[in-house]
């Protein structure tokens, strides 16, 4: 039975480089561990320059630590490209709109993609 | 060490002790998602079970994972076994898959002969997880010490693992 990806993957990474809250903190140029432990616990969502800041200290992809919400987003830019492809089905057939549906129809053939 | 797939399901090993207890959070046979010891004060009991709800909450695990001490050989104390049953009717009100393994199992999964000491099955996983277990392991208990809280954390992560990498679906049958 799978479960669904956690948010983020914040904690185990802090963990596997023997950093506790606070040391992370100072990397991230605020001021305690409780912002990296609200971070970690999900219960808010970083800014992207934090995100940022988490991937070059864990040094991977902010796409992998933070997996469950690129899960989350990915699915939602999906299901928007398959209705921007239903708007843009009766368009001519330019060199320039086949290159467009070309483009969505990729993104919509991406969806559940895995991390590996 | 640690691939991330969505097709592994989460399991959350508990191994209580005199202390507290001794968590793990695995996500199929590779990820190491959490881990660690939670120790209490006062009512030791209560507040596991407390902390216990809070992980469920947090990973909202598959499969939560314990050793059986109502297996007849189980020499654990009379306050762990009423803990075990306490996080068992825990995870059943969350409606969480319950493993219940004997110490015999988890050693035959990291053993062949099913034979092996504590110690040496935490030489094992600190080898199978390097960055995450590596410098937590121990130094080897001697006659006159009592055992290192740190243990808890190898214990949790043979009961997390064992049922994480069981091909061959033996331990499924003792899923409660």
């Amino acid at each position: 039975m799978p479960s669904p990806q956690l948010p983020n993957y914040l904690r185990c990474n802090r963990k596997r480089l023997a950093l506790s809250q606070d040391e992370v903190a100072f990397l991230l140029g605020v001021q305690s561990g409780a912002k990296v432990c609200r971070d970690e616990r999900f219960v808010r969502e970083p800014s992207l320059k934090t995100a940022l800041a988490y991937e070059a200290i864990f040094e991977k992809p902010a796409r992998e630590l933070f997996n469950g919400l690129y899960q989350e987003i990915e699915q939602e830019v999906v299901d928007r490209a398959k209705k921007l492809a239903r708007k843009m089905d009766h368009l001519n057939p330019t060199r320039q709109n086949t290159r467009k549906l070309q483009v969505i129809a990729k993104i919509v053939g991406r969806s559940n993609a895995t991390i590996n | 060490m640690n691939k991330i797939s969505p097709n592994h399901f989460r399991v959350l090993a508990i191994a209580p002790s005199s202390r507290g207890f001794g968590f793990a959070v695995l996500e199929g046979p590779e990820t190491l998602v959490d881990w660690g010891v939670k120790s209490m004060k006062g009512d030791k009991s209560i507040r596991s079970l407390e902390k216990v709800e809070e992980l469920l909450a947090l990973f909202r695990p598959g499969v939560i994972v314990l050793e059986d001490h109502s297996a007849k050989d189980s020499r654990r104390a009379a306050r762990i076994r009423k803990l075990s049953k306490g996080i068992i009717a825990l995870a059943r009100r969350r409606n969480v898959t319950i493993a219940l393994l004997l110490r015999q199992q988890v050693r035959q999964v990291f053993f062949a002969d099913g034979q092996g000491t504590k110690y040496a099955l935490a030489e094992i996983l600190a080898a199978r997880f390097p960055d995450e277990l590596g410098f937590r392991l121990p130094p080897k208990r001697r006659p006159w010490m009592s055992e290192d809280y740190r243990m808890d954390i190898f214990d949790s992560v043979a009961l997390a693992l064992a049922v994480s990498q069981d091909k061959d679906r033996s331990i499924k049958t003792s899923i409660k």
